[in-house]
């Protein structure tokens, strides 16, 4: 046996172990992990080639299935302490103030308000790298405008996400540019533009073809549909708080040799305390503590176990054979199915997909004379929009969660989002089949 | 049994596994190589005797200075940058082992990084350690992660800006020493490490740098030497030498990019008045579509993934049956670095140093790199050093 058949048995185990557990109902994250094991029991049994191969101890087998565990870690921390800093401006009346006052300054101006909208939902992507960290601080905020905007729930949440998608997307940080970027030691120069002339394209579509149109605002109608703030909140209480958390973001940027490295964790963490020491109303700090966690179980609970499948894949050849694969793909196929293949796999594997595939694709694209940078920069907008797929569906779990949804996911949320989504998949295709040409004109 | 006591039961269980899981980590973080110094040893110090910056951390890595006495240039030796990359401090490790100088000066560090070979790279399902069979036994060694561990470096900023360039890089990379060049006092370790390196540099007046790295065969600087541009004669004189006379597969020369920041090849030539060689050679254990990942592939450097990818033209480097196998890996490094030694003796005369003592590369690919690797309870203490 050949260790390409090996690789391809491991693949079956997991995809057979994974819809197995699904048809009895486990967890998502609870069939990924049997998935995971199934897959390293099919690497000890199955011949591994004709090469000799190490040994792998049961005491390895742990180590591996736990450092997996550990990949996304920081990914985590910045999904629990976003959630717990936005948790904590809702339920202080924050986001009823701020959404009572955008209705009543700009019910008659829709496109206007629509805009200010995409704006304020690309920054926080745009400054942290992560679609999650949008949708779950400032996507509950945006969705409750939309609602009052008269935009069905079904396009509410398509919206949402694909907002959330495009700033994490949207420069200067997009994790998967520079992930593949690291490791195909490029620097991380050059994608500015690029991307942020495709997200913020992307953005606007989606924007005006899902809520452009729509009934006019009744002030009093919705004013009186929206949650009333508690006494005492005006702007300056209401901003401080994302003002310490952009100053915060942004003194490490501007100021990198001075500022010591704080990380967003504690950059949330911090806001989050000032916020609770100015907001009018005080919570229960420890409940919604407790609440976030608990809201977040699933999604942290998904992180943890693409880390372990990820590592798995590594380590039985099932990742390289992927890998492999899409690279030696004839060049018009791979140009007519990136657009499949990347936003699943990113649905897959989540951030691990940038080095997987992204560093083979530069040094092919680079060997075939297509700009590797633009070519990249196409592909790292076209990746985030693989959040609502699955098994992971990180951004559109978090969507789902903050807007708390009820609809179908598939028939509601993703039939909705589908237009805006090909319409951008369409625009990055472009970008990097003409990659040397706008290489050479930007 | 009800879903509560079935609950407790996975939760000891898990918590049994990561206990064991922990304590591989910590046996990882804890274990020391050994070094035996070749009898030609003058001196070694702690490279915080260069600076403070790194006094006190696990990157205060052994400096071997192995001086003449007699007037000649310096040189100094890179190993272990990238812990991934096993046959760079490999190499190293054979010339602190083997050396002995009879002109000029040769400063060795085996690991510049110790850090990063104190845990392993998450998601890259890399063994812990690899094993070099010798004449006497097994000698162990840590693999690791490309970057400082995140125990030593946390957390990563959003993204990592440069100094002084304020270039910017992937965030990981602000853990990476060969990112982080010219380095500062007051840093992040990995910063901090290139800065107290550049201190040594000045202080000890270096005249050249070789710092040895290995890349994946998909990455188009492969198998050459990346030269500042002060190195160009003395690169391209050695890379023709041994091309065509020693390494089946050419070592090509290229120019260090100007625009791109904190490499060695670029940072220390540009920084002090030393210049700069990075020499690369291949390892399929760092391609994305490799196989099965573990010890074996680390040593043989055979893939039959990456062998696939080479028939589809996909390649920079060839690989065959024969694969990158560790002992001419380091082989290769070990000849670089002597022969580039040789060539900045004909460019430079006042610069010169002479050796003895060092294998040649026949003799390494004959013999395997394990041979020239010494046992340590065979000599007395005072030769023996721990990293």
């Amino acid at each position: 046996m050949t260790m390409m058949t090996h690789s391809l048995i491991v693949i079956a185990v997991i995809v057979i172990a994974f819809v197995i557990t699904k048809k009895y109902k486990l967890e998502t994250e609870i069939s990924m992990i049997v998935a995971s094991v199934a897959a390293i029991l099919a690497h000890i049994i199955v011949p591994m080639g004709v090469d000799p191969r190490s040994d792998l101890p049961f005491t390895e087998i742990v180590r591996h299935l736990v450092e997996g565990a550990t990949t996304y870690f920081d990914v985590c921390l910045i999904f629990l302490t976003a959630t717990f800093f936005m948790s904590l401006f809702n339920e202080s009346g924050g986001v009823a103030f701020i959404v009572r006052k955008i209705v009543r300054k700009f019910h008659a101006h829709r496109m206007i308000c629509l805009l200010l909208l995409t704006i304020i939902m690309m920054i926080p992507g745009a400054i942290t790298g992560s679609g999650a960290t949008t949708v779950l601080t400032v996507g509950g905020l945006v969705g409750a405008v939309l609602k009052a905007m008269g935009v069905n729930k079904d396009k509410r949440i398509a919206l949402i996400f694909i907002l959330g998608a495009m700033s994490a997307a949207c420069p200067p940080i997009n994790l998967w540019a520079m992930m593949a970027a690291a490791g195909a030691n490029m620097p991380y120069v050059g994608f500015t533009l690029p991307l942020l002339i495709v997200s913020v394209t992307g953005a606007l579509f989606a924007s005006y073809y899902l809520a452009g149109k729509g009934q006019k605002i009744l002030l009093d109608d919705a004013l009186a549909d929206l949650p009333e703030a508690p006494e005492g909140w005006n702007f300056t209480k209401a901003l401080t708080p994302f003002l310490v958390l952009i100053v915060l973001i942004l003194a490490g940027r501007y100021f990198p040799f001075t500022m010591p490295t704080l990380g967003l964790p504690f950059v949330f963490m911090v806001s989050a305390f000032i916020l609770y020491f100015i907001a009018p109303k005080k919570v229960n700090i420890m409940q919604t503590a407790m609440k976030t966690v608990e809201n977040l179980k699933g999604l942290v609970g998904i992180m943890v176990a693409v880390g372990i499948l990820n590592q798995t894949m590594t380590l039985t050849g099932a990742r390289g054979l992927l890998s492999l694969g899409v690279v030696k793909l004839p060049i018009v196929v791979l140009f007519s199915t990136l657009w499949l293949i990347l936003p699943i796999s990113e649905g897959v594997l989540q951030y691990a997909v940038a080095p997987l595939f992204g560093v083979p694709l530069i040094m092919l694209f680079n060997m075939l004379g297509y700009d590797p940078v633009i070519s990249l920069a196409a592909w790292s907008v076209m990746w985030p929009l693989g959040d609502c797929l699955p098994p992971t569906a990180v951004v559109g779990r978090a969507a789902v969660l903050e807007l708390d949804y009820k609809g179908d996911y598939y028939k509601g949320f993703v039939k909705s989002a589908l237009v805006p989504m090909l319409f951008i998949l369409l625009l990055s295709s472009l970008m990097m089949i003409f990659s040397k040409e706008i290489g050479a004109w930007l | 049994m009800n879903l509560k006591q079935a609950k407790i039961i996975i939760l000891v269980v898990v918590l049994l596994l990561t206990g064991l899981a922990g304590y591989m980590f910590y046996e990882q973080r804890n274990y020391k190589e050994t070094v035996v110094v070749s009898e030609g040893i003058t001196e070694v110090k702690k490279l915080s005797n260069y600076s403070d910056s790194i006094k006190g951390s696990v990157n205060d890595t052994n400096v071997y200075i192995f001086d003449s006495g007699k007037e000649g240039g310096t040189f100094l030796i890179c190993g272990g940058t990238h812990a991934e990359e096993p046959a760079c401090n490999l190499a190293a490790l054979v010339f602190a082992e083997n050396l002995k100088v009879t002109q000029g000066r040769i400063i060795v560090i085996n690991r510049i990084n110790i850090s990063g070979s104190l845990a392993t790279r998450m998601g890259e399902a890399y063994p812990r350690y690899y094993h070099i069979e010798t004449p006497w036994g097994v000698q162990k060694f840590r693999f690791g992660d490309r970057c400082c561990s995140p125990l030593d470096s946390w957390p990563d900023p959003e993204v990592y800006i440069h100094y002084d360039s304020r270039q910017n890089l992937a965030n990981v990379d602000i853990r990476n020493t060969n990112r982080s060049w010219p380095g500062r006092p007051n840093g992040l370790i990995a910063e901090r490490t290139t800065y107290a390196i550049m201190e040594l540099i000045r202080q000890e007046d270096v005249d050249y740098v070789l710092d040895f790295h290995e890349a994946e065969l998909e990455y188009p600087v492969e198998n050459t030497i990346v030269t500042h541009e002060r190195g160009n004669e003395v690169a391209a004189m050695t890379s023709m030498i041994l091309s065509a006379n020693v390494f089946d597969v050419p070592i090509g020369m290229e120019f260090s990019p100007k625009e791109l920041h904190g490499l060695s090849h670029r940072e220390i030539g540009d920084a002090s008045n030393a210049v700069s060689y990075l020499a690369e050679v291949a390892e399929p254990m760092l391609d994305r579509i490799r196989g099965i990942t573990d010890e074996e592939l680390l040593l043989s450097g055979k893939d039959r993934f990456v062998m696939e990818a080479g028939k589809a033209g996909l390649l920079y480097a060839p690989i065959d049956e024969d694969g990158w196998h560790i002992d001419k890996r380091v082989a290769r490094h070990v000849k670089t670095a002597l022969t580039i030694i040789e060539s900045n003796n004909m460019m430079n005369p006042d610069q010169t140093i002479l050796v003895e003592g060092m294998p040649s590369y026949e003799e390494m690919m004959s013999n395997g790199v394990g041979a020239y690797l010494l046992d340590p309870e065979s000599v007395d203490e005072g030769r023996l050093y721990y990293e």
